[in-house]
């Protein structure tokens, strides 16, 4: 429901194939050559000019949607009501109602350290109550560990389209670029959705506290709220800065989404700026 | 300082909340799940970091105001002397000296200043008033709450000659606050003089609803110089007897020595050098004073070179004119009532009268009219024209002394006056037979101040009946011996013996010559006053027979002092300024009076404080028993109002500074 809620709110187009196919959108003119189908030529150019022209129309292919859901400790973190691992539910099922109603295949790769679960990408009846079912059951799990299970996506991408990472990407920016990059070799579209909680961007505290780490209880830390006011907002910001600027120039896209920020709000202003760029 | 309810000090106890809140607190470390601590660091707080003051400006304001509430409802107060709140219409009175003293260096204008600070600082609506004092008050602005009029009459005050009377001001201030009905608020701005205070200190009882803020302009004695006193005829006949004592006195100086001069119409006649003692007196005696006829002015002046030249000169006045003549009507064969009356007029140290003596049958072409009064020494009978000629002089205004003795009691009756004689009293001249003087009316001129006739033997007195007579003197069986009746204008004065030794011891007494003596001045019209009057003194301007004729009265500054309408109806004057004074009476009775200040003016000694406390206290003392406000006390001032300002300030200040620490991490944010 908060998927169809959120992506009826505001889609109104359709993402285009690059390819150039046979649709009702007139694109341009051809100069006929052998072995063109003559089935495109277009015979009232024909009949005044005497030469032959294939009318060539823009192509609406089907698109291949893979979302790469994170489910590790961290994840589900979150200073409100909102966990980061609800958000990135939410993201996901609605990219996944999305693209559903524009019959495009979509997929699921829900992994932790390792992958849990892999709804494959189709266009069946029922596959989007299976997609949202298995977002539905996901669960925190372990630590994150980028390398291992992105080693086995590669082995579920067998045609290209568009591959969407939910992550808090807790990892060395490198490491995540040098990890997801191979993921766009295919020809995938690669965006990294980079979900933090607010007050993992902005820490407030009040007093000193007592931070147990959510993947390994075993490592806690006291902190001042001057630390976290001052030196750890300077690393999560280069951490963050750090993060966009690899991604964007490996080719792939990224999008900070904080979780205080509506979820319509931040899918839409996405959209916006992807559309903007193609 | 004290509480009025001290038990609310104990709530300076919550002043360990904040110290709780802010230094003991244990720092308590919440374990809270992160979703990774790759971005933190291991930072260790010390304990005592964790317990450091971490505001401690605002821990400080926390506690001070916790403490200050506290402080406030115990109800603080210190004991102060604090005037009195100004009671509903309660009038503000400035009551400025001009007397003399006040012309001493810059007494008065300093006094008008601070008048005018007291009336710049007067509130809206407060209203006041201004008076001028020195021997009398002078109101001189209405009951007011406007600042220009107020301004106005204290600028008109000008010093005067007059003396300082406390007396005479607590009097009238009493006065106005039962004529107003309201509290008086009296700021007084005098030099505070000691010989100002009256005699009597009840006198200065101010009263109910009168409080007094004396401002006094003289802390210590100043040294001063005046000519104190002058002793003068006032009238001379001879040259060769005239002289002049001067007083002169110092006051607050050291042992000196001066010089005086003796002034006559403007011009220095003598001077000499007198050495004043240190706060002391002396005297210098001017003899041989050649005065003119008529009238002259006489001053003594001193070179003191002090701060108050107001009173370095004595003015006098003296007339030089010729004996007037009396007649002295005696029978031919008694001489020696003329022989005693003529000794005794002259011993008296003036030569104001030349005798003319007559039996009476020389009397018979005489004209009474000429002389100055007229003696009838025991004459039997007169010249019939003689007697109608005394009887219309005396109703004119002419007087006659009538001494009575064996030819009156033949002829039965009182010469001129016609009373009849009762009887003749006789006494024998041995033993206890004689009579005395058993009573004496000393308001008489010719009795005043001479009541020394105890001695006196009289051996015959011859008894009226004294009618309408004013008996001024009996002997010990109740015979008058001296009856004064007046005729018309003039006087018969009836000496019921005779003035020769033979009826009586009298002119054998000393007192029988002050008798003589004032009996002439008295029956002769013939002023004895001083040579001076002081400033404050009444001169009788005209008599009955003068009314609607014009009276011309010239200051010393040469002025008329009445207007033409006053000049025709004043009947007396009042000196209000030292120098001299021309009277010009319509019947040539010109008079030059000299005034002078009151010497006591020349004491600039100030009034003790312990003096003016007690003066302030006797308004104190009465209000506080009539329930009302006291003029200043000890009272308890209550800082409660004053300590809740400050922990109002201190909670804004509160509220600003830990907003200001509250509001770091939204800042952060």
């Amino acid at each position: 429901m908060i998927a169809k809620t959120v992506v009826d709110g505001f889609v109104a187009g359709l993402h285009r194939s690059p390819d150039f196919g046979f649709s009702q959108e007139f694109a341009e003119y051809r100069a006929y050559s052998e072995g063109d189908d003559l089935r495109h030529v277009d015979w009232n150019v024909f009949a005044r000019t005497d030469k032959c022209f294939l009318k060539r129309y823009r192509g609406e292919t089907n698109s291949q949607l893979l979302i790469l859901l994170d489910t590790s400790a961290s994840m589900a973190y979150g200073s409100h009501q909102v966990t980061k691992l609800d958000y990135a539910r939410f993201v996901a099922a609605s990219l996944c109602y999305m693209a559903n109603l524009q019959r495009d295949a979509a997929g699921l790769i829900i992994f932790d350290e390792d992958v849990n679960n892999y709804v494959a990408p189709s266009t069946h009846q029922g596959q989007l109550f299976r997609l949202l079912h298995a977002i539905e059951k996901v669960a925190p799990g372990t630590h994150t560990d980028f390398t291992k299970p992105f080693v086995h996506f590669q082995n579920f991408l067998h045609r290209r389209g568009i591959v969407v990472v939910l992550s808090d990407f807790y990892e060395d920016p490198g490491v995540i670029v040098r990890t997801v990059e191979p993921l766009r070799y295919k020809g995938n579209e690669v965006i990294l959705f980079h979900i933090l909680d607010p007050q993992e961007l902005k820490p407030r505290f009040r007093e000193p506290v007592l931070l147990v780490d959510m993947e390994n209880a075993a490592n806690a830390l006291e902190v001042s709220p001057e630390y976290a006011r001052n030196e750890y907002r300077r690393k999560i910001d280069a951490h963050v800065e750090a993060l966009s600027s690899k991604v964007r120039s490996a080719g792939m896209d990224y999008f900070l989404m904080d979780t205080e920020r509506p979820l319509d709000e931040g899918l839409r202003e996405y959209l916006a700026v992807r559309r903007g760029r193609l | 300082m004290g509480f009025f309810t001290p038990w609310f000090l104990a709530g300076a106890a919550l002043v360990g909340l904040p110290v709780w809140l802010h230094l003991l607190k244990k720092h308590r470390t919440t374990p809270l799940p992160f979703s990774s601590l790759m971005f933190f660091e291991q930072r260790t707080q010390s304990s005592i970091k964790h317990r450091r003051l971490r505001y401690l400006v605002l821990f400080a304001l926390r506690a001070t105001l916790l403490l200050l509430i506290a402080l406030a409802f115990a109800h603080p107060y210190i004991r102060r002397t604090v005037l009195p709140l100004k009671h509903a219409g309660e009038v503000t009175v400035i009551a400025i000296d001009n007397s003399l003293s006040m012309r001493e260096g810059n007494r008065l204008p300093e006094a008008k200043q601070m008048a005018k600070s007291l009336v710049g600082s007067l509130r809206p609506g407060e209203r006041a008033e201004v008076m001028a004092f020195g021997q009398r008050v002078q109101v001189l602005s209405e009951v007011t709450d406007d600042h220009a009029p107020l301004n106005a009459a204290i600028d008109s005050i000008e010093p005067t000659d007059a003396r300082t009377s406390f007396g005479e001001l607590t009097r009238t201030l009493r006065s106005i606050r039962q004529s107003l009905q309201l509290p008086l608020d009296v700021h007084l701005y005098s030099d505070m003089q000691q010989s100002g205070m009256p005699p009597n200190f009840n006198d200065l009882r101010l009263g109910v609803g009168l409080r007094l803020d004396p401002h006094p302009l003289a802390a210590k004695t100043t040294p001063n110089y005046t000519v104190e006193n002058v002793v003068a005829l006032r009238r001379v006949y001879d040259n060769k007897k005239t002289r002049v004592l001067a007083t002169v006195a110092g006051y607050g100086n050291t042992k000196t020595t001066r010089n005086v001069s003796l002034v006559l119409n403007g011009r220095v006649v003598e001077s000499k050098p007198v050495e004043v003692p240190e706060s002391g007196r002396a005297t210098v005696e001017f003899v041989s004073l050649d005065v003119p006829y008529g009238r002259n002015k006489g001053e003594v002046r001193i070179d003191s070179g002090d701060s108050l030249p107001a009173d370095d000169t004595f003015y006098f006045s003296v007339e030089r004119a010729d004996p007037r003549p009396l007649l002295f009507v005696h029978e031919a064969g008694n001489t020696a009532a003329q022989l005693y009356f003529t000794d005794a007029l002259e011993a008296s140290g003036q030569s104001a009268f030349a005798i003319d003596a007559a039996t009476p049958e020389q009397t018979a072409n005489l004209n009474p009219a000429k002389y100055a009064f007229v003696v009838l020494s025991d004459v039997g009978e007169l010249p019939g024209g003689f007697e109608n000629a005394l009887r219309n002089y005396v109703r004119g205004g002419g007087s006659v002394l009538v001494a009575l003795g064996h030819n009156a009691m033949a002829r039965m009756k009182v010469p001129v006056s016609d009373d009849k004689v009762e009887a003749a009293a006789y006494a024998a001249r041995e033993g206890d037979q004689f009579q005395s003087v058993a009573w004496l009316d000393p308001s008489h001129p010719s009795i005043q101040n001479n009541s020394r006739w105890d001695d006196v033997k009289f051996y015959q007195a011859i008894r009226i009946a004294p009618g309408n007579a004013r008996v001024v003197a009996r002997l010990t069986d109740g015979t008058p011996l001296l009856l004064d009746q007046k005729s018309g204008d003039g006087h018969i004065l009836v000496f019921a013996s005779t003035l020769d030794n033979v009826a009586n011891d009298f002119p054998l007494h000393p007192s029988f010559v002050p008798f003589v003596e004032r009996t002439a001045r008295y029956l002769g019209r013939l002023d004895s006053g001083p040579s001076s009057v002081l400033v404050g003194s009444f001169e009788e301007l005209r008599d009955s027979k003068e009314a609607g004729s014009a009276v011309d009265v010239l200051d010393p500054r040469g002025d008329r002092v009445f207007s033409l309408a006053e000049a025709t109806r004043a009947q007396n004057i009042q000196f209000t300024e030292a120098g001299f004074y021309d009277i010009r009476r319509p019947n040539g009775r010109n008079e030059l009076v000299a005034v002078n200040a009151d010497r006591h003016e020349s004491d600039l000694t100030p009034a003790p404080p312990e003096t003016l406390t007690l003066w302030q206290n006797t308004a104190n003392r009465t209000v506080s028993e009539a329930g009302g406000t006291a003029s200043s006390e000890q009272k308890p001032v209550s800082l409660w109002w004053y300590v809740m300002l400050v922990v109002l300030v201190l909670a804004l200040a509160e509220s600003l500074l830990g907003n200001r620490h509250l509001s770091v991490d939204k800042e952060a944010a």
